[in-house]
């Protein structure tokens, strides 16, 4: 068997029998990947009558964008017929705040128990990998009422903040791993300078960390404009995200369902996410190369 | 030596929103749910205590058993799944091939993508009539059998395909930037060494990235528990139960069965289980971090 | 917990009688439903633009799927935030809600519309919660339908429809001879309840499904009945092709659509994928009851009425609750959503066939209502996973699992 390059190495020149295989499997994989996105895509195409034959994988007869069209801004949901057009501002306005503040929260969860440690840490963070550990519908009931006590059902502000709540165990893992791998001495000399807790963080911790910002506020925004419970249960009748829109689409129990305009609204919503991968895939690695990698 | 005399008071201030969070919501939340599991709770939480009533109900629940079952293979092949495959697509991306970074974007987007429609896909993708034995048939091989998902016994593999699709390429990037941190002297040596470059991945890299795989271990086992989407949307805990999962479980019971009681034993023992489960793993890797700090 | 939930109760009661219903309050309402389909909306509509014609405010609060819309319609309840309207199933379902005082009663509308002449009697019995009327039905869903594609009939060789099971089995070993699916099926437990509860009702007759599902009769007469409906819906196994599990109904209304498949049982909601399609009653395809029917299986949607503190959306509420029974809107309701209306005097002239026969049977009291509206949530749920398990069971024994369904009712 030859030996292959180092990737560091020179490129190798000529295709083996390794190489080849090698980007066998890479296109294999890819194929696998990209099935369903193709079978969507395809599907959205397609008019119903071709969709009832049945022929999941086969290419439309004609191309009939119809579906899109319908799909932003003529669906209906009950009497309104607007497609997943209204829920696109809810999304934002929802999950920006939600990625920034925990995020922030969670930058300074890491920052603190990892550097500082105080009475308590171990506990707090078995605490938050324990709740993390547990299915959303367990906490509905008793956050419905504590929301609405704090009169802060039916609002924006209430279901970010159910979402910072869900996001902490995340955001905390991520941060904490990261810092960990800080050498103490930077710490310890900023001390030595007088720096206190919140000035390290602020001058030296969080300039440092910004790739790391970058994964968690990535994974964050995924989770959080993906969500359909919360945003369901927590943000009432006036803020509903985009995903409550496309399950109205997309779920109807007894009436009869356009799969490929369920299709393209799928593929809507999902494209500000997806926006997001393709163009921060670098950030993405560099954060991760810098921080989550260590155990 | 860290300072162990002055614990900054501003750090414990700034951990105390989490505390809160941590105690109203997590611990409260769950001790509320214990309450009401020994209620005879319906639609709404009641102050009937029955003792252990709802919990002898649970577990004479097939539904229920099997749901337990379910998440716990699921799991496993969905962690393992995921870190395996996510390791080897790595380890090819790291051979320097072209296009690195679109292979890259292909393997990832999946992570982007909610599985309120993407099961409905698998769905379609994995049934007999419609789709890949359908068309492999079509295709000319009359014999080609792929019927797992409508086989009771099979069902619970597809939605790990499903999962382990959605998640191989969170740990791809992960350990491909683990990849790229290691440093060239160890690739140099092994080779002059004259070991295969599939054994410097899986004895000199694999360990180093220990860790790593472990934290992403964490993450996916945190989706695990909660799965929920993904099964409503592929199989609908179906046959018969053979993909239901406890978060479905307790989901059907809260709601559209009207039963609080039954639903909340339910989260207790999955809670219970988890926690029992997953101690004694982060108590150990608490220790190994406390050790390695200590040695600083 | 139970203590605050009296306060909000108390709170909500309060403030609702001390807000007298000014007849100057413009009507509005925020009405939750789960019909978010092309002709479920389009049917919601109709209710709609009756009651802006009446000067009501309508805001639609749409939520797909029955579990979602449940679980916001509780959640909000819990905030003490509800909607003024809500869609919600006759029967059993609402009994705990109307326990708590929750919902708001609509006698005095229900009496001045003389609700109880028009209303078949069981249905009457349906909205009603000790002595007072809850609910304002908007129409009923026939389940012991069998859809079929006049085409396959055709190719197959079989002639007009069976009438008893015996003569629906050689139509199907036919169709199977002909090379065409007999049975488009999903394999969804909702869906095979419905099955199996029309196939009960043929061999239980009215009396005997009624005495089982109410009275929960577990006499020998009943046994036998239930094992007799599970050796037919064993049987079925045959006549199904293998992708039938989970797939959807209306993909399997799919199959009917296009010839693939002969015969679907489903509730006639179908007729809007029909409809959809451009297939037109009577030519492309038919409707018949399930073979040997003495009446039909039902269901019926309507609104229930949280108690809301708001003057204006109690005066929604009440406006609401008549529009929803008012004559001409339930006909046209109907004709959007391809359900029946409830009531029995309204023009039949407009109704297709089999909504046409439907409402026969209601008028002339043959039907049964479906588990939905007579058993709890939590036993119309195990009743899912009990015919779930036996149909996807083939070794199953029909008489031990006859046993097994009376365990539903503990």
């Amino acid at each position: 068997m030859t030996t292959l390059a180092h990737p560091r190495g020179a490129k190798p020149s000529r295709l083996s029998v390794g190489r080849i295989g090698l980007y066998a499997f890479l296109i294999l994989s890819a194929l696998f990947f990209l099935l369903p996105l193709y079978t969507m895509l395809v599907t959205s195409l397609k008019s119903m009558d071709e969709i009832r034959q049945g022929h999941v994988f086969a290419l439309p007869d004609t191309l009939d964008f119809s579906a899109w069209k319908t799909a932003w801004s003529g669906a209906c949901m009950g009497t309104q017929c607007l497609g997943v057009r209204i829920g696109f501002w809810n999304s934002v306005k929802i999950t920006v705040p939600a990625v920034v503040i925990s995020v922030s929260i969670g930058a300074i969860n890491g920052y603190a128990l990892s550097l500082w440690r105080p009475k308590g840490s171990n506990l707090l963070f078995g605490l938050l990998m324990a709740g993390g550990l547990i299915p959303y519908q367990i906490f509905l009931y008793p956050l419905v009422r504590l929301l609405a006590d704090l009169s802060l059902y039916n609002s924006v502000a209430g279901v970010v903040l159910v979402h910072v709540i869900f996001g902490l165990p995340l955001v905390t893992l991520l941060f904490r791993n990261y810092f960990v791998a800080i050498p103490e001495e930077l710490c310890k000399a900023a001390r030595v300078d007088g720096a206190g807790f919140w000035r390290i963080f602020l001058e030296i911790m969080l300039p440092m960390s910004v790739p790391m910002v970058m994964v968690a506020s990535i994974f964050q925004f995924t989770g959080i404009w993906n969500d359909f419970l919360i945003g369901l249960v927590f943000a009432g009748r006036d803020n509903l995200p985009m995903t409550v829109q496309l399950n109205n689409i997309v779920n109807t129990t007894m009436g009869e369902r356009t799969y490929n305009m369920n299709m393209a609204a799928t593929i809507l919503t999902a494209v500000v996410p997806l926006a997001i991968y393709f163009f921060s895939g670098r950030w993405f690695l560099r954060g991760v190369a810098a921080g989550a990698v260590k155990g | 030596m860290r300072a162990k005399r002055r614990r900054s008071l501003a750090a414990t201030f700034a951990l105390l929103p989490t505390w809160i969070a941590a105690i109203l919501v997590y611990i409260g939340t769950m001790i509320w749910s214990v309450r009401l599991s020994f209620t005879d709770s319906t639609i709404f939480p009641s102050s009937n205590y029955v003792g252990f009533a709802q919990y002898a109900r649970l577990f004479k629940n097939s539904r229920w058993l099997a749901s337990l079952e379910n998440v716990l293979i699921f799991g496993v092949l969905y962690v393992g799944g995921c870190l395996a495959l996510g390791f080897v697509l790595a380890a090819a991306l790291d051979r320097k091939v072209r296009f690195e970074s679109m292979f890259r974007t292909i393997f990832l987007y999946p992570y982007a993508m909610s599985f309120v429609v993407t099961g409905l896909i698998w769905q379609w993708m994995l049934n007999p009539t419609l789709g890949i034995q359908a068309t492999v048939r079509a295709l000319g091989w009359q014999g080609f059998v792929f019927d797992w998902i409508v086989n009771r016994d099979m069902a619970i593999y597809t939605v790990v395909f499903a999962g382990v699709w959605q998640g191989a390429g969170l740990v791809m990037v992960i350990a491909l930037a683990g990849m790229r941190g290691i440093g060239e002297e160890q690739w140099k040596a092994a080779q002059i060494d004259g070991i295969p470059v599939w054994r410097i991945y899986l004895s000199i890299i694999l360990p180093q990235l220990g860790p790593a795989l472990a934290a992403s271990g964490m993450l996916l086992s945190m989706g695990v528990i909660k799965t929920y989407d993904l099964i409503v949307a592929q199989t609908g805990g179906g046959p018969g139960y053979s993909t239901e999962v406890p978060a479905k479980f307790i989901m059907d019971n809260l709601f559209e069965r009207q039963n609080l009681g039954l639903a909340s034993a339910g989260a207790t023992v999955l809670v219970l289980s988890v926690v029992m489960a997953v101690a004694p793993f982060r108590y150990a890797l608490a220790m190994r971090a406390g050790r390695m700090g200590a040695h600083r | 917990m139970k203590n605050t939930m009296k306060l909000l109760v108390v709170g909500a009661a309060l403030a609702a009688a001390s807000a007298p219903a000014h007849a100057e309050d413009k009507a509005k309402a925020e009405v939750m439903t789960s019909w978010t389909s092309g002709s479920e909306a389009a049917a919601l509509d109709v209710i709609k633009r009756e009651f802006e014609k009446r000067g009501g405010v309508w805001k639609d609060s749409s939520i797909a799927g029955f579990g979602a819309a449940d679980a916001a319609f509780q959640n909000r309840l819990v905030a003490g935030d509800p909607p003024a309207a809500k869609q919600a199933v006759l029967g059993l379902a609402n009994a705990d809600f109307v326990g708590q005082g929750l919902l708001r009663p609509i006698d005095d509308i229900a009496k001045a519309g003389k609700w109880a002449e028009v209303l078949p009697k069981s249905i009457h019995d349906l909205i009603t919660y000790n002595g007072q009327v809850y609910l304002s039905p908007t129409g009923a869903h026939g389940e012991s339908w069998v859809f079929y594609s006049k085409d396959a009939f055709a190719k197959a060789g079989v002639n007009g429809e069976p009438k008893n099971w015996d003569e629906f089995f050689a139509s199907l070993d036919k169709l199977k001879a002909a090379g065409i699916q007999p049975v488009a099926w999903g394999g969804q437990s909702w869906q095979e309840s419905k099955v199996f509860n029309m196939i009960l009702l043929t061999q239980a007759g009215m009396d005997g499904f009624l005495k089982i599902y109410v009275d929960k009769d577990k006499s020998d007469a009943s046994v036998k009945s239930v094992t007799k409906t599970l050796n037919i819906l064993g049987k079925l196994r045959a006549y199904v092709d293998e992708g039938a599990a989970g797939r959807n109904w209306n993909d399997a209304t799919a199959m009917v659509i296009t010839g693939k498949a002969g015969v679907q049982f489903m509730g006639d909601w179908a007729k809007g994928e029909f409809v959809a399609a451009g297939k037109e009653l009577g030519k492309d395809y038919g409707c018949m009851l399930a073979p040997q029917s003495p009446g039909m299986v039902y269901v019926a949607d309507s609104f229930s009425f949280p108690k809301i503190a708001d003057a204006a959306s109690q005066n929604g509420q009440a406006l609401l609750a008549e529009v929803a029974m008012d004559p001409a809107v339930q006909v046209a309701f109907s004709l959007k959503k391809g359900s029946v209306p409830i009531r029995t005097d309204v023009d039949k002239s407009k109704l297709d066939i089999c909504a046409r026969k439907g409402l026969e049977l209601m008028g002339a009291g043959r039907i049964v209502p479906d588990q939905a509206l007579i058993l709890s949530p939590q036993q119309a749920g195990a009743l899912n996973d009990f015919v779930d398990e036996f149909w996807s069971n083939p070794s199953e024994n029909s008489a031990a699992a006859a046993e097994k369904f009376f365990a539903i009712f503990e």
